[in-house]
């Protein structure tokens, strides 16, 4: 009797003990949506509803032209679903996302190496753009497919109502912010206006993200490619003095230089350029239809992002890339569906329509963002994408390094009281130590 | 005649048997929805935690690693100081405002039961919205609706969870404010079990109210809240969506929970390994805190 209710307890304790355990048990008991047929091909994309519609567009173009069918997961959030995926060794075909990941994927197995004469087009692709997809062992893992740069968006009403002109340097950019904070630009009679919107958080690296631009026109890197592995950067004086300047002047200066809330802000919940209450936002280009429908096309200016104290205006470019998922066996079809995504037809497929463009900048070098759009804001865009911008390694998995970087970064602006130099330093070892990790430190 | 005397020992034995299989038989479907949902998916967490989990290249055997990478992270140790203090708030704050609650709004009038429909919602509005809720609720600027009250009285604006020192805080009060309507539910069933007779014989010997509760309500709903307190120290402990809508563990780490940890680990920097071994450590946290709390609850009823 004894015996049974302590067995019966036991199975309560581990009835308790199963509810508590959160994210330890993932991965398991996720149901494959895989078709055996081969002349289905499945493709995730990270996409919200409204841009999975241009993916609809697109895929059905291709169905129609190769007879090979597409089941098309749009997915939110991908890494998690795709770690889900990986855990029972079933991946996705094909998928769409971010450049900075592929080193990440890579490291972990997730992808096949790619020819790229293997694609038809290859040669459409420019070489700056094939580049960006080679892998540690300097084969490539990836297909580029769109690509994007930072580009400075300003209120013109605002600015030409105080009659100051377009920023070109980075004191330019803090007097307009400052003036944009305390001239009522909005002549509603209240100080209620910020001047510039920064999404400031930790959370998945949104600051590092943000502030790569910065850094790159403050003349910093965060790492350094030092024969076939890295070195961390981030403790040189052009760091500290850049770091330094935007926590002097952005975040602990003059109240509404950035809207309050900056230190907790993510692109989603920032929102403040598109309510109508900040000036200025260095974002992706991506944000222009939104603005478009929420402020009107002649409200705001589309602008190179101002030049830092290293003398240039390079911005932090991403982007999309299409990678093959390991051991799926159906390299053929999947071939033919890249090459279609990079060919003329497949990126202007995705570039227009009534719902939101999945590709900004193309990669096929025979079109132009500008005229395919009808729209000369887009040339402002690729400009910078061509000739001013940055990326983040692509070849190490950077995933640990930006975060930690927006971590310490986050911290940084956070206390106003805080020592720049020995911050950076910390920062320092501890990418020092991912790194290492990674057998990459030089 | 030996056999006449072992029959009944054989016979009572399997009456016991079927006895004993019957309610396992009933329990079957549950415990294999839950060892397929729950236990197994639990022992591959456990199993991963020993691992540098790669599936596609092959898991690597680490033995302790992760468990020692966990521990000795700084960012790791100043989550367990952030855990506690925002799993001990809540969970008083919790049950203090529960209990006020339960207190105030016990009763069968009509108008009772719509107030206490309308303090049940926290409960039932999924954390997400929640959160955004509180997060505009907190704007930093007069916009935000508590700035914009402190604003009638000339104080503020205060950054509630741009500030280092206030946004654990400012993250308590909305865990207080989901948490206590549950609270207050149980203990209000509580309070439905009181003895009235005894409020009656009380109210005859000419007690104040202090010692009314003091020595007829309070230990009428103590198992009520020893319920609550299990409860409220689990749910603490594992707090996660509050503080990730809220604030995402920012400004500077200074909200970042055990669960928040966990999951950047997981799925920021893609380490399955770390996550599984942080969750484990959880788990046995938890669990060595259901057993003490069970154990002095039991002590103290026998007492």
């Amino acid at each position: 009797m004894r015996d049974r209710r302590r067995s019966l307890r036991l199975a309560a304790t581990l009835t308790v003990s199963g509810l508590l355990l959160g994210t330890a048990g993932c991965g398991s008991g996720s149901g494959s949506a895989r078709a055996g047929d081969p002349n289905t091909l499945e493709v995730w994309t990270r996409s919200d509803p409204e841009s999975a519609k241009t993916y609809d567009r697109v895929f059905a173009a291709f169905t129609k032209k190769t007879g090979i069918k597409v089941d098309f997961q749009p997915v939110m959030n991908f890494d998690q679903q795709l770690q889900s995926r990986a855990s029972v060794k079933d991946l996705p075909d094909v998928m769409i996302n971010d450049t900075a990941l592929m080193g990440s994927y890579q490291s972990q197995g997730l992808l096949k190496p790619i020819t790229p004469a293997s694609i038809a087009g290859h040669d459409e692709i420019t070489a700056k753009s094939w580049a960006s997809t080679v892998g540690l062992d300097g084969r490539h893992y990836g297909i580029p497919y769109s690509r994007q740069a930072m580009t400075l968006f300003v209120r013109k009403d605002w600015r030409e109502k105080l009659g100051l002109p377009q920023p070109k340097t980075w004191q330019d950019t803090l007097a307009l912010a400052k003036a944009f904070a305390t001239r009522d630009p909005d002549g509603d009679g209240s100080k209620d206006t910020y001047g510039m919107v920064v999404p400031g958080s930790a959370q998945n690296g949104y600051v590092a993200w943000w502030g790569a631009s910065y850094l790159w026109q403050g003349g910093v890197r965060i790492l350094k490619k030092e024969g076939s592995g890295f070195r961390p950067a981030m403790d040189s004086a052009a760091a500290v003095r850049t770091v330094t300047w935007m926590k002097k002047n952005l975040f602990c200066g003059d109240k509404g230089v950035i809207q309050p809330s900056a230190l907790t802000s993510v692109t989603a919940n920032t929102t403040n350029f598109q309510d109508g209450n900040a000036g200025m936002y260095l974002t992706g280009p991506y944000n222009m239809s939104t603005f478009d429908e929420a402020l009107g096309k002649g409200k705001y200016e589309v602008l190179p992002a101002p030049a830092g104290p290293a003398g240039n205006n390079d911005v932090l470019a991403d982007g999309e890339n299409i990678y093959f998922g390991a051991r799926t066996g159906k390299a053929k079809q999947e071939q033919t569906l890249a090459a279609f995504l990079v060919s003329p037809e497949g990126q202007e497929l995705a570039m227009t329509g009534d719902h939101q463009p999945v590709v900004r900048i193309p990669v096929n070098s025979t079109l132009d963002a500008a005229k395919v759009r009808h729209d000369p804001r887009w040339s402002v865009v690729q400009k910078a994408y061509e000739t001013a911008s940055v990326q983040f390694p692509n070849a190490p998995n950077f995933a640990p390094i930006k975060q930690d970087t927006a971590d310490a970064l986050n911290a940084i602006f956070t206390y106003c009281g805080s020592d720049v130099r020995s911050g950076l330093k910390e920062l320092n070892d501890t990418l020092a130590g991912d790194l290492k990790d990674q057998d990459l430190l030089k | 005649m030996t056999a006449t005397v072992t029959t009944p020992g054989p016979r009572r034995a399997r009456i016991i048997s079927k006895k004993a299989v019957l309610p396992w038989l009933f329990l079957a479907p549950a415990l294999l929805l839950a060892l397929v949902f729950k236990f197994l998916p639990m022992g591959k967490g456990v199993w991963l935690s020993f691992f540098d989990v790669r599936p596609f290249l092959g898991d690597k055997w680490v033995g302790l690693d992760n468990y020692t990478r966990v521990l000795t992270d700084h960012r790791f140790q100043d989550a367990i100081g952030h855990t506690l203090l925002l799993g001990v708030g809540m969970s008083l704050g919790g049950i203090v405002v529960g209990s006020a609650l339960a207190l105030l709004l016990e009763g069968q009038a009509r108008s009772l039961k719509i107030i206490r429909t309308a303090v049940f919602l926290p409960v039932v509005t999924a954390t997400a919205v929640v959160g955004e809720m509180w997060r505009l609720m907190y704007y930093p600027t007069s916009d935000g609706l508590i700035n914009s009250g402190l604003g009638l009285f000339g104080l503020g604006p205060v950054p509630y969870l741009d500030n280092p020192d206030t946004a654990l805080w400012a993250t308590m009060a909305m865990g207080i404010w989901m948490l206590a309507p549950y609270n207050m539910v149980i203990i209000l069933a509580g309070l439905a079990g009181v003895d009235r007779s005894l409020y009656e014989a009380a109210a005859m010997d000419g007690v104040s109210l202090w010692q009314r509760l003091r020595h007829i309500t309070l230990p009428a709903i103590r198992p009520a809240l020893g319920i609550v307190l299990t409860l409220a120290a689990i749910r603490g402990l594992r707090v996660f969506t509050e503080v990730y809508v809220l604030t995402g563990g920012g400004p500077a780490g200074s909200t970042d929970v055990w669960m928040t940890r966990a999951y950047t680990l997981g799925f920021t920097r893609n380490d399955i390994g770390g996550a599984s071994a942080a969750s484990v450590v959880l788990l046995c946290v938890t669990l060595l805190l259901t057993v003490t709390v069970n154990y002095l609850r039991k002590r103290g009823d026998v007492k």
